[in-house]
């Protein structure tokens, strides 16, 4: 099979995976974007938009805990994950 | 009491391991477990199966006879490789625990993402090792990057450690022995089941294609599949203005996700014909089966393929399929008998392909009827869940000799 130069994996898709690997995938495990921010070594206002991006597509929830914002991955945002490495 | 395989008789008991079982299902390999197992039970076989856990979904359950062992790994980490390692490490001590109440026979994991753990197991438990190599990365990837070298010495390790490597096709078979450098006699072809049973009901086509705005005087071409670059779904949408040219009536859908689907959207939005293509992401079953009969094409466009069981699944549902000339597609779909045949990375020859069928209606009723009785004959679970059961008896024998 040639090979042809793969576009990048998408930024988000980096935050999605990352959250799949340390386990943020219910609300009890869910995590700040501060808490992101420091796994994936991407500053905190991009982790943001990536968060809302995904949000929006369904790929991840929000809760509040204790006042504090905190995301974890949907079923589909699972799903979507695994496809990278399947 | 724990018996022999010898005092238990035919029936085994199979501790079946694999990362995707529903509700978590990423690619065919979920189906395709859930099928054998459910299959391998109805013959007698009791099976375990061994898988992550998902949410919503109970860590240990009984389906049908299946039990089911989804286990939550308890430590993450954020590079892909430890994760898997970490997952594999507790799937192993759930199946260790496992093993003080069920003396298991054989040992069948799926893909390389669970093999370290069944690896383990198997020298724990001293028990025969069977793996279903779905596809190799060399042939999904290639090995360009660190962490692809490292996958393929996963599946290399798998089977050289395995008593005996199942694949999906003759195309896998060639694959897997020249690049493991595999005896012939070690793999076995066992192609993978459909449960057609899943198409037999009524759908009302016209509703369902309006939920996916298809108006009547349309023709839908659906296209299924994980959007990743070994489904060469960018050479469909390339295919979207030559088709439209012919058939001004022609939408498309794509139905899946995946890490891709950006690119994808914007080769989408590139075409000129944006308007025709609609992408819905991940569906239910129930409507992916509702859609896949509703359809007047299914199309099958990948680089790589080692099985292809979304054109088997076509194929059952009565729509006629347009599949690339690759991997194991060639081995089920016959060209201008159960399917169309075109070359991979053409646009022109897929659009050509698409074009034959909806241009010959008559030709398509009649690739779909040999299409079915292809897939009852040869794809029922039933019939491949007992060449797999040969397959732990003749291994499982094996052991027992002195």
């Amino acid at each position: 099979m040639s090979y042809t130069p793969l576009p990048p994996v998408p930024e988000e898709f980096k935050v999605l995976s990352m959250m799949n690997n340390i386990g943020a995938v219910s609300p009890e495990r869910s995590l700040s974007p501060d808490e992101l921010s420091q796994w994936t070594e991407i500053d905190s206002p991009t982790i943001i938009t990536h968060l809302q991006k995904l949000r929006e597509n369904g790929y991840v929830e929000l809760v509040e805990i204790s006042g504090t914002q905190k995301f974890h991955l949907t079923r589909a945002g699972i799903m979507k994950v695994l496809t990278l490495y399947s | 009491m724990l018996l022999s395989v010898e005092e238990a008789g035919d029936d085994l008991r199979v501790a079946m391991i694999t990362w995707e079982y529903p509700p978590r299902i990423v690619g065919g390999i979920a189906r395709h477990c859930e099928g054998l197992a459910k299959a391998l039970v109805n013959q007698g076989h009791e099976v375990h199966v061994f898988t992550l856990d998902f949410p919503g979904a109970p860590d240990y359950e009984e389906q049908g006879g299946i039990r089911i062992y989804r286990t939550r790994s308890e430590v993450g980490h954020p590079n892909f490789l430890t994760w898997v390692l970490l997952f594999n490490h507790y799937i192993e001590k759930r199946m260790a625990d496992t093993s003080r109440l069920v003396n298991f026979d054989v040992i069948h994991v799926h893909d390389w993402l669970t093999a370290p753990a069944s690896i383990g197991f198997k020298h724990f438990s001293k028990k025969p090792l069977v793996f279903t190599a779905h596809s190799t990365e060399h042939g999904r990837s290639g090995l360009h990057i660190p962490d692809s070298f490292t996958i393929d010495g996963l599946e290399w390790w798998s089977t050289y450690e395995a008593n005996k490597v199942i694949v999906t096709s003759g195309s896998m078979k060639g694959e897997v022995c020249g690049h493991f450098g595999l005896s012939d006699n070690k793999v076995e072809i066992v192609p993978n089941g459909i449960d057609a049973g899943r198409y037999d009901g009524q759908v009302d086509k016209g509703a369902v294609r309006a939920r996916y705005g298809i108006q009547p005087h349309e023709r839908f071409i659906l296209c299924v599949g994980r959007l990743v670059p070994q489904k060469g779904i960018e050479y469909l949408l390339h295919a979207v203005p030559i088709v439209a040219r012919r058939r001004p009536e022609a939408k498309f859908i794509i139905v899946g996700d995946g890490w891709y689907r950006d690119h994808l959207e914007w080769v989408a939005n590139t075409t000129g014909h944006r308007w025709r293509i609609t992408f819905t992401g991940f569906i239910p079953d129930w409507d992916l089966v509702a859609l896949t009969k509703s359809a007047d094409v299914l199309v099958v466009p990948s680089i790589y393929e080692p099985f292809g069981i979304v054109a088997l699944e076509g194929m059952a549902a009565g729509v006629p399929v347009v599949a690339t000339q690759v991997g194991g597609l060639t081995e089920f779909v016959e060209h201008d008998r159960t399917g169309v045949l075109t070359y991979s990375r053409n646009p022109e020859s897929i659009a050509w392909g698409i074009d034959h069928v909806l241009s010959n209606p008559g030709h398509a009723e009649w690739l779909v009827k040999n299409a079915r009785e292809v897939v009852q004959k040869t794809y029922s679970w039933e019939a491949i869940a007992k060449r797999t059961g040969k397959v732990y008896k003749e291994i499982a024998e094996r052991r027992e000799q002195p």
